[in-house]
């Protein structure tokens, strides 16, 4: 029995499939090309970059408090949700307290894993997405299927018809149009927003400040019209000093899209000078657990370090086939295969899917700014699942085969014998694997027991010859 | 219990059974700043190049500013209080606002602002609420001119962080706004500006 | 992979582990192994109690049943010798996967010994042996398809840089050679469809370099995009490198 994701894979239409695949391919040979134009040692950096990120995640008890002092310091306002229901209730709570109505967030990933904008509408509050890509999948009532680029899987033409659907333009394919249509449509969002929601690319546990990595102008709108701002931050994004923040900087979009830097890098310290006409009157910062101390008391705890640039996605053979949308997660492809079912904590057999859709390739690793082992990491959650004993279609019982490589006698008996084909893992896959296995490929020629008679003989020969 | 004790406390709890705790890993600055990048040459020069790469434009007298501005058929716009003197040369043919009026804000097709530096390596330029007259001057209309003198121009991003200010908002500007989430094609000018100038005040 | 701190070897005493791959289909791969390995002046232990790494249940999440079948070879291995095996995977198994299943147990130290002497068979022929140039010669032009598990080790420059050597061998470059084969073990069964498109879209991509035969390292690879081009008739016979490296000599009258 197929696995769930490859299942989605093979219906995807071929359209979706190529959009995916070349869009990805796209940013793998970027990601080379810029890390490789621009540094001596590419993956010395990496290993750097991750060597720190272990680093803060080893000592979250000493950063942590320290940010929020320097937070504090900055006169920002700290809270803390220790899980969804708790973020989305402080941020109400934020915005009923300043009599805001109506929001415009700026991409941040962590607001979808909390499902805030549907809490904030069922509130009666108004929250618009302002990121192009968030913009087109909120409006179609759809999901993101990549962490940078949410929607991969569209084409123009369906965002030509979402887009006179919903009154925000006459029908247009041309991608300058779509951009012009959203950039008036948003304008005026943004001038009758209240808030101005972001989330923290990093947050310096020295200065305090949160970097947000943008390109689009989105966030600094959120910022520069409406009069309070929240921002959502994971407990891991933090970084040790601003001096730190240069490796991280100059990996983070190079890995993502291959550009140096994202067109607009913003350090944000607190509300605006009293001096100034415009941005926040008040800055309220929401620290969020949501299940990652579970992932940090776990032997997973290295998936903390991701600064969620995507470059593992784009690479992934897997996600290259599936495509986002068949992790139903928030977080896909293999970044998403190890911190999904973490973050779904009692939840974890609903997802304990995932970590098997992978060759454990490695090429995810390879190309990780912080040097996460993701296939290391998917194994340890696949050894979970068994002593867990969770059933994920298909896993075949490998106590035969165990018993089988564990008794020489009985192993070569049946390599002789021809039989072992029914013992190897292959064969116990239900749904028969050497049928599953030949509808693709062919099997070589049985050579059970060859090799060992032509070594025996071989190696009796020699001895024979050697003796005087 | 607050919920800031009850994550502090989970934090001690799964770091409780480590050994020791990773180390803070020291590194040299060398091993990250761009390996094309020259310390010889003059930072302008490497900021002009790099600047153009992202596809901002550069100036550095005004009669190329104004020229430009007018084939972009620009007319009204927003300037720094500070600035209007310095630009006097757009005048007449080109007129501003030096306060941002947001039922005006279709109106202005440039915005003229002071930056307080500029990144050689990256092409970036540094804004900060304190020099930044008006986020959305520098932000709404289409084009946006940032002026920089000489002497503020900074070599690599090492240095930057190094010298960066208690500002609340420092961007670093690194060419006009973009999106490519239209199946993956690039379009310059979304919800910033689409053109990105830097002025080199003299 | 940290493989630095291997001892290496102070003579040409070697351990053969053939693997299950071998055992029941790749005979000639593990003859052709023994046969390069003696041409070097290796003298082979071979212990005919072997049966398998025991990565297809560590790969499954079985890390009990796998742990039994590491314990097995750790018996069956035991000594000092280094022990050469001519599988990329297999020889990833013996140094880094079996340390991960083997963190909490009592024995994690005789397991350490294996991996520390445990060498993929090009890696072992390049370093260890420190041949850089391999006699003989042939004709042809190849694909050559570093396996997944070979990132990280010495193991993929290591068989490039033997094959490059060779007179008369060119090594044609193809596309998204970082891209897996689509074998991934029991993935290849589990995920039919997605491992069908893998190996589909590799073969693809080395065809368009029009290579006279594909090489590997690894038996599940070759296994994998064997059996694709066994069943799709495509013109394209495989090879592991321990096959070109006899044939090399073979041809150049020296075996």
């Amino acid at each position: 029995m197929a696995q769930k994701i490859d299942v989605f894979a093979k219906k995807l239409t071929d359209e979706v499939r190529h959009s995916v695949h070349n869009a990805s391919s796209l940013k793998t040979m970027s990601r080379v090309d810029a890390l490789w134009r621009d540094f001596e040692d590419p993956d010395a950096m990496r290993i750097l970059a991750g060597e720190l990120k272990q680093h803060v995640i080893e000592n979250l008890d000493t950063y942590l408090p320290q940010a929020e002092a320097a937070l504090q310091k900055n006169g920002v306002k700290v809270y803390w949700a220790t899980d969804a229901q708790e973020a989305c209730q402080t941020v109400l709570d934020i915005m009923v307290k300043n009599n805001c109505k109506r929001m415009v967030k700026s991409k941040t990933m962590v607001s979808e894993e909390i499902e805030l904008v549907h809490f904030l509408e069922k509130h009666g509050m108004e929250s618009l997405e302002t990121d192009l890509g968030e913009f087109i999948v909120q409006i179609d009532h759809d999901h993101p299927s990549h962490i940078v680029t949410p929607i991969i899987h569209k084409n123009r033409r369906q965002v030509a018809e979402s887009f006179q659907r919903e009154g925000i333009g006459e029908y247009n394919e041309t991608p300058e149009v779509i951009v012009a249509q959203a950039r008036k449509f948003l304008r005026d969002k943004y001038f009758k927003a209240d808030v101005g929601l972001t989330g923290a690319n990093f947050l310096s546990a020295e200065s305090g400040r949160i970097v947000l990595n943008t390109n689009e102008g989105n966030s600094r709108f959120c910022l520069a019209a409406p009069r309070i701002h929240i921002a959502l931050v994971g407990i891991e994004k933090i970084v040790p000093t601003d001096k730190d923040l240069s490796i991280l900087l100059n990996l983070l979009a190079r890995s993502a899209t291959g550009q140096k830097l994202t067109v607009y890098t913003e350090f944000i310290k607190g509300a605006k000078l009293a001096t100034r006409p415009e941005g926040p009157e008040e800055m309220h910062l929401v620290f969020i657990d949501n299940g990652r101390t579970k992932v940090l008391a776990s032997e997973c705890r290295e998936i903390l370090r991701c600064i969620r640039c995507g470059a593992c996605l784009n690479v992934c053979p897997v996600y290259r086939q599936a495509s986002g949308h068949a992790y139903r997660s928030v977080y896909p492809g293999p970044v998403g295969a190890v911190l999904s079912p973490l973050l779904a904590q009692d939840d974890f057999p609903e997802m304990a899917d995932l970590p098997k859709a992978s060759s454990l390739c490695g090429a995810c690793h390879e190309v990780c700014p912080v040097n996460i082992p993701i296939p290391d990491l998917l194994l340890r959650l696949r050894d979970r699942a068994k002593r867990e004993k969770i059933k994920t279609d298909g896993s075949p019982p490998m106590e035969p085969f165990a018993m089988l490589a564990s008794h020489p006698l009985v192993w070569k008996t049946a390599m002789q014998a021809g039989k072992a084909l029914d013992f190897l893992p292959v064969s116990s896959v239900p749904g028969g694997p050497v049928k599953a296995w030949t509808t693709v490929r062919d099997l070589p020629q049985w050579k059970g027991g060859s090799f060992r008679s032509w070594i025996k003989k071989r190696q009796k020969n020699r001895r024979s010859e050697e003796k005087p | 219990m607050s919920s800031r004790d009850l994550i502090l406390n989970s934090v001690k709890a799964a770091l409780a059974p480590l050994p020791q705790r990773a180390a803070h890993p020291g590194y040299d600055k060398l091993k990250i700043v761009s390996k094309n990048f020259s310390p010889q040459q003059d930072l302008w020069v490497s900021f002009q190049e790099n600047f153009s790469k992202v596809h901002g434009m550069s100036f550095t007298t005004f009669v190329e500013l104004k020229n430009f501005l007018l084939s972009q058929k620009s007319r009204l716009g927003y300037c720094d209080p500070a600035l209007t003197d310095v630009f006097a040369a757009l005048n007449p043919e080109l007129t501003f606002e030096t306060a941002f009026d947001r039922n005006k804000e279709s109106e202005y097709s440039f915005g003229i602002t002071r930056a307080t530096g500029a990144i050689a390596e990256t092409g970036s330029l540094i804004f900060e609420d304190a020099t930044t007259s008006s986020r959305l001057g520098s932000l709404a209309p289409w084009i946006h001119i940032a002026c920089v003198k000489r002497g503020d121009l900074i070599d690599t991003i090492p240095t930057a962080l190094s010298r960066i200010s208690d500002d609340p908002n420092i961007i670093w500007v690194t060419g006009p706004s973009k999106t490519a989430d239209i199946e993956g094609i690039l379009v310059e000018g979304a919800h910033g500006p689409g053109i990105q100038i830097c002025f080199l005040l003299p | 992979m940290h493989l630095d701190h291997r001892p290496f070897p102070k003579d040409k005493k070697v351990m053969l582990m053939h693997t299950c791959l071998c055992d029941a289909f790749f005979d000639d791969v593990a003859k052709a192994t023994v046969e390069v390995l003696e041409y070097l002046g290796c003298d082979i232990e071979w212990p005919e109690n072997q049966t398998c790494c025991g990565q297809p249940a560590f790969n499954s999440g079985d890390w009990a049943s796998s742990r039994q079948v590491v314990r097995h070879a750790v018996k069956v291995f035991e000594g000092q010798k280094p022990v050469v095996i001519p599988s990329g995977s297999c020889a990833a198994m013996m140094f880094h996967g079996a340390l991960l299943q083997f963190e909490k147990e009592n024995d994690y130290d005789k397991v350490e010994a294996l991996a520390n002497r445990s060498w993929e068979l090009s890696d072992y022929i390049f370093n260890a042996l420190n041949i850089k140039k391999w006699p003989g010669k042939l004709n042809a032009k190849i694909a050559f398809h570093r396996s997944c598990h070979s990132r990280g080790t010495p193991s993929g420059q290591a068989s490039q840089s033997l094959l490059e050597s060779i007179e008369g061998i060119k090594v044609a470059a193809f596309g998204e050679e970082e891209q897996c084969c689509g074998f991934g073990g029991t993935f290849s069964v589990t995920f039919p469809f997605v491992s069908s498109q893998m190996g589909h879209q590799k073969l693809d991509m080395i065809e368009k370099s029009h290579p006279d035969f594909l090489v590997s390292g690894d038996m599940g690879c070759l296994l994998h995009l064997g059996g694709i081009i066994d069943k799709d008739k495509i013109k394209l016979p495989i090879r592991h490198i321990s096959q070109v490296l006899r044939d090399s000599l073979k041809n150049g009258g020296l075996l």
